[in-house]
């Protein structure tokens, strides 16, 4: 007799004479918000209906799960057995890992049901209970490839774990091999993920194998996680076109929406074709791989209307996946509670959060996500792994590849370190991030104590870059060859390739952003990293900006200061800033909201609708608290110039200033912009402005409690209401001189200097060496307004800057 | 893709706008260059940063 389950009403054979038995999957707490919302408010025969339209658009079988959180399950469960068994023709299939309520609705159900699951994930305990009511009540029994080191991903651990469980269900209990069918799992295809982009193949094989390995059995499959994270129209097609595969391959059972099961002869040709290149992982020469000619395949194409009528009916996998994609915490710990009931912790960080970051950064790499949306979803990564973190056991994700993460010595800048850090961690990497200023000699210390598989160094200054070149032979002879990353402002793939990478043994990759870095370490996983080369004859050389020809007048007045002499100013009212902040470079600069592939309007909407009421929340906040205070130093010196120096006179002793000279036309320097002492002489200003250390604290505590994206803000509005301050005082000085005109001030005026005269920052394009604050503390004194160097001559706290501001009328920008 | 001579383009970096109607006197680029146009070694005239560092603005 051919393997058959029954109702009250009718028999149905597991093996159609057209397979796949359809088993419909929407009657299930988790999969469907419909039939949840219903069961929450105890509308059991609201419930019902929903089983019974799965009868009406062809399921053989209806899956029958209640278990949420909150909820008697075993109470929920034998009260729709009951309803199901008098209205459903189908036979049931009862959804539940708990041995109790499946002993209780077995009793209750007066046909053959098949019980959905047992695996041995607990090491083979439930199984047997389940496997002895089965036995004693007469179901067949869905067996999912699960044991306790987690699901199987290849189909050698598929076959191994369907053999073991075959040896509980038919040797120890006596069940008939077609009692069993067996659920060899899929993953998704969708995510990109290098070690699952056969995923599609070991499930097929997996199928393949126990229909031959394990003659009698069944093979039964819940097909949608193959497109998990895909379009919904795109997985509809996926879904169908997987599920012919699998029944080509042996499979008996699909456990699907039956409504949204396309017929072959439905699908076009090349969309066919284009699925099935990413279901066996076929790369053609030549072209992007699979998984990006399916996305772009289907990119253009309209989702069904009638998928969005039905509005999203999402399984907890794909809540979960969602949340994360959204940036939403809401509700995260109720929805980890019921995927805990499930999965492993370690599988639901492995099989639904990484891939979820991983979509999301390929998302950002594409440019359909702006950064801080991107920050936003690694807080949900985050977020969620501490709410895993008190279930997992020790050893989870002791395997994961360690990154050691430091800026270099003499550098204060973390941000940038800071990004790499919540991108690295929150793909599932371990990350450890030893701070700021940190020695070679520190970085080798702790690279040999945490073992870890890679170094990233992080600075931002042109210092920075020298400091990383130089520590390479040091590396060396300590014995490292692990692949050292390097990132910051002021280096280039030309600088890495010619001036690190030969000093260090292992390979030295230059990484632009977080990102990057995150397709370095993958590269590295994939033993395919190599160290960065520059080919100078293909490569790009920026210009350099800057009048050509130049004649310097040299009969410009010298104008008169209000006072010779250092100066401190601290009551400035915070608010005068804000209007000189450069909003632009902050949203789409600093923030990184960038207008990418957005509309004009779509951007201005983003804008007006996001983005100009987080800048309106900092001013309020940073005014409430306290977060901006300014302070200046500043001065006004005689002064003469004499080839690329200045010599500047102030309290009695002359400081000098030497500037680097453009080496090409006009080879400008900023000396030339002062008189000689044969032209009478100068006078020159100086100063030294921050906002104090408030912001910086501030700041730092917002990245220790992981607020991702308010510390990415916040950063971005002190640096920016930083520069606000030195352009206020810059018009200050200008007023003081008497070179004010009428055009100063504003962001326009900053962006396109339509003022007189200019200000260079030290560090900046024309006089990049950090060297010149020695001299410049020494006069300006700003050590009394709470201000310090480092041994790179960096200034601190962060939010500080300095410049010399010259006031003859044909000083503009230039670059070295 | 080919951008109107009219489209203009705001640096991410610093806000500078490049108008194809004003050109770039200081990396002597004519006035009637399209975005587009510029050369691939062309940089912001203020801040230096490249050309992909631009928004369009229009």
């Amino acid at each position: 007799m051919k393997p058959s389950v029954a109702s009250l009403y009718q028999a149905v054979e597991l093996q159609q004479e057209i397979p796949p038995l359809l088993i419909g999957e929407r009657a299930n707490a988790n999969g469907s918000k419909k039939f949840r919302e219903l069961l929450l408010a105890d509308d059991y025969d609201s419930c019902l209906k929903i089983a019974q339209e799965q009868e009406a658009k062809g399921a053989h079988i209806i899956d029958l799960c209640t278990a949420y959180a909150g909820r008697d399950e075993k109470a929920d469960l034998t009260t729709m057995v009951r309803l199901c068994a008098n209205a459903l023709k189908a036979p049931l299939m009862i959804d539940s890992t708990t041995p109790e309520c499946i002993e209780a609705c077995l009793q209750l159900y007066p046909g053959r049901a098949i019980i959905n699951s047992i695996n041995l994930e607990d090491g083979g305990v439930n199984i047997r209970r389940i496997c002895r009511a089965a036995k004693k009540y007469g179901a067949a029994l869905v067996a999912l490839t699960i044991d306790e080191q987690g699901m199987a991903m290849t189909s050698d651990d598929k076959v191994r774990i369907a053999k073991a469980i075959h040896a509980i269900a038919v040797n120890e209990f006596g069940l008939r091999p077609k009692d069993l069918l067996f659920d060899c799992l899929t993953f998704t295809v969708g995510s990109g993920d290098a070690g699952l982009r056969d995923a599609a193949l070991q499930t097929l094989e997996g199928i393949r194998r126990i229909k031959t390995e394990l003659p009698g059995c069944l093979t039964v499959l819940g097909l949608s996680n193959i497109s998990f994270g895909l379009a919904p129209q795109a997985r509809r097609i996926l879904n169908s076109v997987f599920l012919h595969e699998a029944v080509e391959a042996g499979l008996d059972a699909a456990i699907v929406d039956a409504a949204k099961i396309l017929p072959l002869a439905r699908i076009a040709a090349e969309d066919r074709q284009i699925s099935l290149d990413l279901l066996y992982n076929r790369q053609v020469e030549g072209e992007k791989d699979p998984l990006m000619r399916f996305i772009d395949h289907f990119s253009g194409k309209k989702d069904d209307p009638a998928d969005q009528e039905q509005g999203p009916a999402r399984t907890t996998e794909e809540q979960l996946f969602y949340k994360l994609m959204d940036g939403d915490k809401d509700g995260l710990d109720d929805i980890l509670a019921i995927l805990r009931e499930r999965f492993k912790p370690i599988d639901i960080i492995n099989q639904i959060l990484v891939p979820a970051m991983r979509h999301v950064g390929e998302l950002f790499g594409k440019g359909e996500i702006l950064l801080p949306f991107v920050l936003q979803s690694a807080e949900v990564m985050k977020a969620s792994v501490t709410l895993l973190e008190p279930f997992m056991d020790k050893a989870d994700g002791g395997s994961a590849t360690k990154i050691l993460l430091a800026t270099v010595q003499g550098d204060v800048h973390d941000i940038g370190k800071n990004l790499v850090d919540i991108i690295l961690s929150n793909n599932g990497y371990k990350v450890y991030n030893i701070g700021i200023k940190v020695s070679a000699e520190t970085v080798i210390e702790k690279a040999r104590e945490y073992q870890v598989d890679l170094i990233g160094l992080s600075g931002l200054l042109v210092k920075s870059a020298i400091v990383m070149q130089e520590s390479m032979p040091q590396y060396r002879q300590a014995g490292l060859n692990i692949p050292i990353l390097l990132g910051g402002a002021a280096l280039t793939p030309k600088f890495v390739a010619e001036s690190c990478v030969p000093g260090y043994d292992g390979p030295v990759v230059y990484c632009a952003d977080a990102f990057a870095g995150l397709k370095a370490v993958r590269e590295f996983e994939e033993g395919r990293l190599v160290a960065t080369s520059y080919d100078g004859a293909a490569a790009v050389k920026p210009m350099k900006p800057g009048v050509k020809d130049v004649v310097l007048d040299r009969s410009n007045p010298v104008p008169v200061p209000p006072f010779i002499g250092q100066r401190y100013v601290e009551n400035i009212d915070p608010a005068v800033l804000f209007p000189l902040v450069n909003v632009e470079a902050l949203f789409r600069g600093r923030w990184g909201y960038r207008r990418g592939k957005l509309g004009v309007g779509e951007y201005e909407d983003l804008i007006h609708g996001t983005v100009q009421p987080q800048y309106e929340e900092l001013i309020r906040k940073s005014l409430a608290e306290g977060l901006i205070r300014p302070k200046v130093s500043y001065g006004y010196f005689h002064c003469h110039s004499e080839e690329n120096s200045l010599f500047v006179r102030a309290e009695g002793k002359e400081h000098v200033f030497t500037f680097p000279r453009q080496r090409e036309a006009p080879f400008l320097c900023i000396a030339d912009y002062f008189k000689s002492s044969r032209d009478g002489g100068d006078i020159v200003g100086f100063f030294i402005v921050t906002i104090g250390g408030r912001m910086g604290e501030e700041t730092a505590r917002l990245y220790q409690k992981n607020a991702y994206h308010d510390y990415l803000m916040l950063h971005g509005f002190g640096v920016e209401v930083t520069d606000a301050l030195a352009e206020y005082w810059h018009g200050v000085m200008r007023r003081e001189l008497g070179i004010d005109g009428k055009r100063s001030g504003g962001s326009n005026g900053a962006t396109t200097q339509a003022y007189q005269g200019s200000r260079y920052g030290f560090g900046y394009p024309s006089c990049p060496d950090l060297d010149a604050h020695l001299p410049l503390f020494a006069f300006l004194k700003p050590e009394a307004i709470g201000i310090s160097l480092t041994e790179n001559m960096q200034m601190v706290p962060e939010q500080t800057t300095s410049a010399i501001v010259a006031h003859h009328p044909q000083a503009k920008y230039f670059a070295v | 893709m080919t951008t109107a001579p009219t489209d203009r383009y705001i640096c991410a970096n610093c806000g500078y706008i490049y108008a194809p109607g004003l050109g770039d006197p200081m990396n002597a680029i004519l006035a009637g260059t399209s975005f587009g146009g510029l050369p691939e070694e062309w940089v912001c005239p203020m801040c230096y940063a490249t050309k992909d560092q631009f928004d369009p603005l229009d």
